[in-house]
């Protein structure tokens, strides 16, 4: 598999699963407004009014990677603001595991998860497509310069 | 490249961190009944108060001597600026 194929497969994955995950939140948000009913997401009604909006933010955000795997030489800063919400998203993870409040609702998970975020990252920096490729629409064809 | 070097020198900094945290003393938090196992309680049902001295949200402070005779419910909560 090429790099750039690599990196469309996981923009692609990556906007699914976000999409699907971003559903499950909203649906979570719906269910909860029923008389006497469980939540799914074990908070509030002010956990859920942020559980319902980073649901939305999450399919908004499923569309960019969606775009990013269809073109990705054209959506390249997709691509960028990803790698930089995924370490984001692990900085926030350490911060709970050490803080400690978390450790009963999350557990080792917390680590985990950081692990894979940044695997993540580290993938997506070296495979998304450079600003030449980018440029020239596609790979840059061998031999040939700027 | 070189932006990219330095992302990826910043994300294995975090791998590495996220790897040494549970052996790390000084960010060591946890379970809290982990976090406190080095402390060994002085309190024990049935067991005497230990000197204390606290104040109230007016400044006045009480001791145990002063809450002898009466019944008393401690509660603690962790401050904002812990």
């Amino acid at each position: 598999m090429n790099r750039v194929r690599l990196y469309r497969v996981l923009m692609g994955s990556l906007g699914i699963a976000f999409f699907l995950f971003g559903m499950a939140l909203i649906v979570a948000f719906f269910l909860y407004q029923r008389p006497n009913s469980t939540p799914l997401v074990t908070t509030g009604p002010i956990g859920h009014y942020f559980v319902a909006f980073a649901g939305c933010a999450l399919i908004g955000w499923a569309g960019g990677l969606v775009g990013a795997a269809r073109d990705p030489w054209a959506s390249r800063s997709v691509g960028t603001m990803t790698i930089f919400a995924l370490v984001l998203m692990a900085v926030i993870r350490l911060v709970a595991w050490i803080i400690g409040d978390y450790y009963e609702f999350a557990g080792e998970a917390l680590r985990a998860e950081v692990t894979a975020f940044l695997t993540m990252a580290l993938v997506l920096i070296w495979t998304k497509p450079t600003v030449t490729e980018s440029r020239s629409g596609g790979p840059p064809i061998p031999g040939g310069g700027e | 490249m070189i932006l990219r070097g330095l992302a990826t020198l910043a994300i294995g900094g975090l791998l590495t961190l996220n790897f040494l945290l549970p052996s790390m003393k000084v960010v060591a938090r946890g379970p809290e009944n982990l976090v406190r196992s080095d402390l060994v309680s002085e309190l024990a049902i049935g067991g005497s108060l230990p000197p204390l001295e606290l104040m109230d949200l007016q400044g006045r402070t009480y001791t145990r001597e002063d809450l002898l005779g009466h019944r008393v419910l401690l509660t603690f909560e962790r401050s904002v600026d812990w």
